[in-house]
């Protein structure tokens, strides 16, 4: 079982208002927005900053090495600077990366920064371009697919499924239009389902338009830190990384998650699902939607934050629809997802698995003004989603973990 | 000198990025894309410790991780285990077009692939309401004289009608 | 098995649109080599740096260096150079030309940009030069069409 040598926290966070209207704007000065307000944020200068851990996905904005660039704008002049981009869980890999940095002893303080431009390049080609172009590429439609929400349909039935889909994506926006950081928010009520089901426009199966994630120009930082720093620093409270988990599945040619099988013929489990098991058993956790307060989820899609709300919390059965159906994931709710607003509101790639911690973070700290959950946030689960169905699962803490 | 006002007018620069790109194919796709070629055959290959069939074929087996050297035709009939509709087609970055939609792609579970592991490909269909997971499908290939190599010598998989 | 003689070449392309903003700071640039034929700076109020092109702050301490432009130029020393002679598809100039680092008059940075006019050969660190703007402008770094020995 992975051990840290020393106790991590968070101390300071930022990120920018994301928008499709970034053109006043450049790559360094955005990423500057969101480091100034981490620094502000933590009350440290940029002399206490030791190393710093970059991400994006430069296919989107089409400038090789942009790391470099970036140091205009970043902190990054005369320290260490790493980068990191593994496609949508680009900002949660920063996030271990940071976290490990600090962990090791290597570091005391480091920044963490992830951001996009969308708006620059080309999104859905962006993506198209991962795919292995002697058999692939001709048929990738970015990361558009019905087929997350064919397997609900197929499960709970045509009309169940899609009212679930649909209930997730409103209070998703609900909570958006309570984040004035939020980049989209379409004001949504549940009396709108019947018709967002009819008229939303179909992209790919049963993934409509108001289904899918936002495409948004922003930029988030995190400021690690040592407790013996963190002590030192003491400008909110410290936020305590507990652990993080990244499971990947090589691209085993089979994106839908039809079931395959391992090496012992053992069915294999989602990334998501694979991720919690590991996650919750190191940590002690025998009922996450029991034990955890706030889960800040990396949702692409409303069909896919519908589906793994199942796999991430170790629940069978129809139980996710029924939290769904209940209101149990709404603010004020039982078991509260996304109180940003999630993914579908807000996706600056590079940013967006960072965001989810971030606000994670900021629910620990009780500092998420009207998007805060109304208790107190003890332990805080966040996620990435990207890559090749990588899964990073990222647990958050208020209390110190023992070293 | 008196505070330069910042410039009101926004400067964008549009760029296309294009440049050639030639990718070897490696032994074991290029074994594959033959076999679509000169033979009409899919082949897959198989993990010596576990048994599962990838396909197209990789060098290695991806849970194993040991060499997966044996091959063994799979197909050109199998079973839908899922598919997509597309009814919005991103325009090509480049030329600006779009395909025809709708249009469907597959995930096909070829005869004979062990472990579940599934093949994606177009399925040719113009009745969408057909579809449904566990149909029957099967390769069409390209005619002799038009195969060249590529993926696309199975020009798209087509629902086998009468078998459920 | 698969045999090496299984491998064979595929050709494509990659191609994608991209479009980039010089955001407000390099907009204010820009525009100024397109309607004013000047060159500008950016000036630090405590250390007086002058970095050309400007940016939004400084790099080192995080300073708003927005405040206070300043002319430089339009005539400056190479401080570093190579003389490109090769045609390629990606490189967009006519050859020859020296592809320079040159920091104009005023300012504590240099600039990348083009010496056309004279035998490159006798090009130089230290040798003086001029901007040369172009006709025609669009609010580009080709609004200054090169730079010519002076």
């Amino acid at each position: 079982m992975p051990r840290k040598t020393r106790p991590v926290a968070i101390v300071g966070v930022g990120q920018t208002r994301h928008s499709s209207h970034r053109e006043d704007v450049n790559q360094p000065e955005l990423i500057h927005e969101a480091v100034r307000r981490a620094i502000d944020d933590a009350g440290v200068s940029l002399d206490d900053i030791d190393a710093v851990v970059t991400g994006n996905m430069e296919m989107f904005e089409g400038t090789h090495q942009p790391d470099m660039w970036q140091v205009l704008g970043n902190g990054a002049w005369g320290k260490p600077c790493l980068r990191v981009s593994t496609g949508g869980t680009t900002g949660a890999t920063v996030f271990g990366a940071a976290d490990n940095l600090v962990a090791s002893g290597l570091h005391d303080v480091v920044l963490a920064i992830g951001f996009e431009k969308q708006q620059e390049g080309h999104t859905t080609g962006g993506i198209t371009a991962m795919a292995d172009p002697l058999w692939a590429r001709h048929l990738q439609t970015g990361a558009l697919t019905g087929m997350a929400a064919l397997e609900v349909i197929d499960e709970f039935g045509h009309e169940r499924a899609r009212r679930a889909a649909m209930r997730y994506r409103v209070i998703m926006d609900q909570h958006a239009a309570k984040n004035p950081n939020a980049h989209r928010r379409f004001n949504l009520s549940f009396d709108m389902i019947d018709d967002l089901m009819q008229k939303s426009p179909p992209l790919v199966g049963e993934l409509r338009l108001i289904h899918m994630c936002s495409q948004s120009d922003g930029a988030g930082a995190m400021i690690f830190a040592s407790a013996e720093r963190a002590a030192a620093i003491n400008r909110r409270p410290p936020v305590w990384v507990q652990d993080h988990v990244t499971v990947h599945r090589e691209e085993t040619l089979s994106l839908s998650g039809v079931p395959t099988y391992d090496a012992h013929g053992k069915l294999e489990t989602t990334t998501q699902r694979r991720a919690a098991e590991i996650l919750f058993a190191r940590n002690g956790i025998a009922r996450p939607s029991e034990e955890i307060d706030v889960f800040e989820m990396y949702d692409p899609s409303a069909w896919w934050g519908l589906s793994w709300i199942r796999d991430f919390l170790l629940l069978e059965g129809d139980e996710h629809l029924q939290m769904v159906e209940r209101g149990d994931i709404a603010i004020e709710g039982r078991f509260p997802i996304n109180p940003s607003g999630g993914v579908t509101a807000t996706n600056p790639i590079g940013a967006t698995a960072l965001l989810r911690p971030l606000e994670a973070a900021l629910q620990i700290r009780g500092d998420a003004g009207a998007h805060q959950v109304p208790r107190t946030v003890r332990k805080a689960l966040a996620s990435g989603f990207g890559g090749t169905l990588w899964t990073v699962l990222m647990l958050l803490s208020k209390e110190k973990p023992d070293a | 000198m008196p505070p330069k006002p910042l410039s009101e007018e926004l400067i964008h620069r549009e760029h296309m990025a294009r440049f050639p790109q030639r990718w070897s194919t490696g032994p074991v796709m290029g074994k594959f894309l033959k076999a679509l070629r000169d033979e009409k055959r899919i082949m897959a290959n198989v993990c010596p410790r576990c048994g599962r069939s990838q396909v197209p074929p990789r060098e290695v087996c991806a849970v194993c991780r040991v060499a997966a050297t044996q091959f063994e035709e799979v197909g050109p009939a199998g079973t839908l285990r899922n598919f997509d509709v597309v009814y919005y087609a991103s325009p090509d970055p480049v030329t600006g077009q779009s395909r025809e939609v709708p249009y469907a792609t597959a995930y096909v579970e070829l005869d004979g692939a062990k472990g579940g592991a599934t093949f994606w490909h177009e399925l040719h269909e113009t009745d969408m309401t057909k579809l449904r997971r566990g149909l029957r499908v099967r390769a069409v290939f390209e005619e002799d004289g038009k195969r060249t190599g590529a993926i696309t010598d199975i020009k798209y998989f087509e629902i086998i009608e009468g078998e459920a | 098995m698969a045999a090496e003689s299984d491998a064979f070449v595929v050709e494509g392309t990659f191609a994608l649109p991209y479009n980039y903003f010089a955001g407000r700071v390099g907009s204010t640039w820009l525009v100024a080599l397109r309607d004013e034929q000047k060159i500008y700076g950016v000036r630090h109020p405590q250390t007086g740096k002058v970095f050309v092109p400007p940016r939004q702050v400084d790099e080192k301490d995080f300073t708003d260096l927005t405040g206070d432009w300043v002319e430089v130029g339009p005539e400056g020393r190479v401080t570093g150079f190579t003389v490109i002679r090769y045609r390629e598809p990606y490189q967009p100039l006519p050859v020859p030309f020296g592809l320079a680092l040159i920091q104009l008059d005023g300012a504590d940075t240099s600039i990348v940009h083009v010496v056309r006019g004279e035998d490159l050969g006798q090009l130089s660190v230290g040798r003086r030069v001029r901007a040369v703007f172009a006709r025609e402008r669009k609010a580009t770094i080709l609004d200054i069409a090169h730079f010519a020995p002076v």
